[in-house]
């Protein structure tokens, strides 16, 4: 199981290791700075850092040594005269870098390659290891742009990346509010998917309008790579064929609203959720915070309780906020009250860290 | 030769550990407009760009620049002429705070 996690939060990046009586906090790196999300490269163990610094813009970190020292890597740019409008009615703004909302290693067989999505909308690649990037023209360029609008935020981010393990040319992203796109061809060319999601936030007869869909996150299965699961605005949606088509499974308990989910690294109709009341309330369903676990491929859900607060605990968990490691029985989560819980038994069962941290943004396994 | 001065929760930046007990920066420049000045700190300083500019070469929202004691109000061209001896203080706006 891995042994080390990075936590994000609005306040800084907090390590978290693991020695012979428990969870140990090593030191953070950036205390008082905005860490929007981590990554570490499974490639050559480098860590990187976004950072939202507000007065002095969006940065992305690297640290080759666990955080005691950073480098400073480039930021996707979006090109002069780029622009981004919402479906919504808003007039069409300049497109700047407004938030690293995703980022991902590339293949193996792609040194240097990154992944970045981004606010307002668009997805960049590297292939020197961040220090520049280059803006996905062909999915910026799609027609159904156009209908891409904010959700929650004031503008369309693309928040998952899912490089296909059997073909890293195969590349899948979800953009909120944007829908799931899938490019066969190293992002050369881009469809859209997502057939069978649900947008109940849309006029009754475009609710089903591909392009609408406000995915809050979206996983794979890496050793069942058809198998993706969707927690959406409102709803939770599973797909066995890739994202092509998509399952809502309106039974899970308790609600269906929530922003993270993590998969099974093997089994891909295990998958996990923290559940909340939609979706201008968003709060745990009765002040009662917990988690909920598919076994059977969204048949049934459980509700897992132990180790969690009793109500009242109004904790809430972003859509990167919630990790699992490659064994599939390590989980990790942290949440906007600054809660970090663990799972060593495959989300059974929950230990809280014994610490309070700044409300966090993400969570990664290293 | 004008003097560009980096206030500290700029010149924090510039260390491979930021913390935040770091001194002002300051370096001089040969220099006729802020533009002029800020292209030769880029050179000095190339991590400082994306602090100061954003990626359209505009001075960014919630920083702010001081050329003698008076703000810098033209912030895309950022063609306020220096003089010889003037200095350039660059720093952060007290608004755009996060809790």
């Amino acid at each position: 199981m891995s042994d080390r996690f990075l936590v994000s939060t609005k306040k800084g990046l907090f390590p978290v290791s693991r020695n012979g009586t428990g969870w140990m906090m090593d030191d953070p790196s950036f205390i008082g700075e905005n860490v929007t999300l981590a990554m570490v490269d499974p490639r050559d163990g480098t860590w990187y850092a976004a950072l939202n610094l507000g007065h002095f813009g969006v940065k992305l970190k690297a640290s080759k040594d666990r955080g005691a020292t950073w480098t400073e890597c480039g930021v996707p740019a979006y090109p002069d005269g780029a622009k981004f409008s919402t479906f919504d009615g808003k007039d069409s703004q300049d497109a700047k870098l407004k938030l690293i909302w995703a980022l991902e290693p590339g293949h193996v067989s792609q040194p240097g390659r990154l992944w970045c999505g981004t606010l307002p909308g668009g997805l960049f690649r590297s292939d020197d290891l961040g220090q520049t990037w280059q803006l996905v023209e062909s999915l910026w360029n799609v027609p159904e742009r156009q209908f891409w609008f904010g959700g929650g935020a004031d503008q369309p981010g693309l928040h998952s990346i899912c490089i296909d393990p059997r073909d890293p040319k195969i590349i899948r992203v979800a953009v909120s509010c944007g829908g799931v796109w899938t490019s066969y061809d190293d992002g050369a060319s881009w469809e859209l998917h997502g057939q069978g999601l649900r947008a109940d936030f849309m006029p009754p007869d475009q609710q089903y309008s591909t392009v609408s869909q406000d995915a809050h996150i979206m996983v794979q299965c890496p050793a069942d790579p058809d198998q993706i699961w969707i927690q959406h605005h409102n709803g939770i949606f599973v797909s066995t064929d890739a994202a092509k088509t998509f399952t809502e499974l309106p039974h899970a308990k308790p609600s269906v609203f929530g922003f993270a989910v993590v998969v099974h690294p093997q089994d891909g109709q295990r998958a996990w959720f923290v559940p909340g009341v939609k979706d201008e309330c968003r709060v745990p369903v009765d002040g009662k915070f917990v988690v909920s676990h598919t076994r059977d491929g969204g048949k049934t859900f459980e509700v897992i309780t132990k180790g969690l607060p009793s109500e009242p605990a109004y904790d809430i968990v972003y859509r990167h906020a919630m990790a699992i490691d490659s064994t599939g029985d390590r989980l990790a989560m942290g949440s906007t009250t600054g809660g970090v819980w663990t799972s060593d038994t495959g989300g059974d069962s929950w230990t809280l860290l014994d610490a309070r941290l700044p409300p966090v943004h993400a969570v990664r396994f290293i | 030769m004008a003097r560009v001065v980096i206030a500290p929760a700029l010149a924090r930046w510039l260390t491979a550990s930021p913390g935040h007990n770091v001194a002002e920066v300051a370096i001089t420049v040969t220099a006729s407009t802020v533009r002029e000045a800020l292209d030769a700190l880029f050179v000095i300083h190339p991590v400082l760009r994306g602090y100061v500019v954003d990626e359209h070469g505009t001075l960014r929202h919630h920083v702010v620049a001081y050329v003698d004691g008076e703000p810098v109000r033209d912030k895309t061209t950022l063609a306020t002429a220096l003089n010889a001896d003037s200095e350039l203080y660059l720093f952060q706006a007290l608004s755009g705070g996060m809790l």
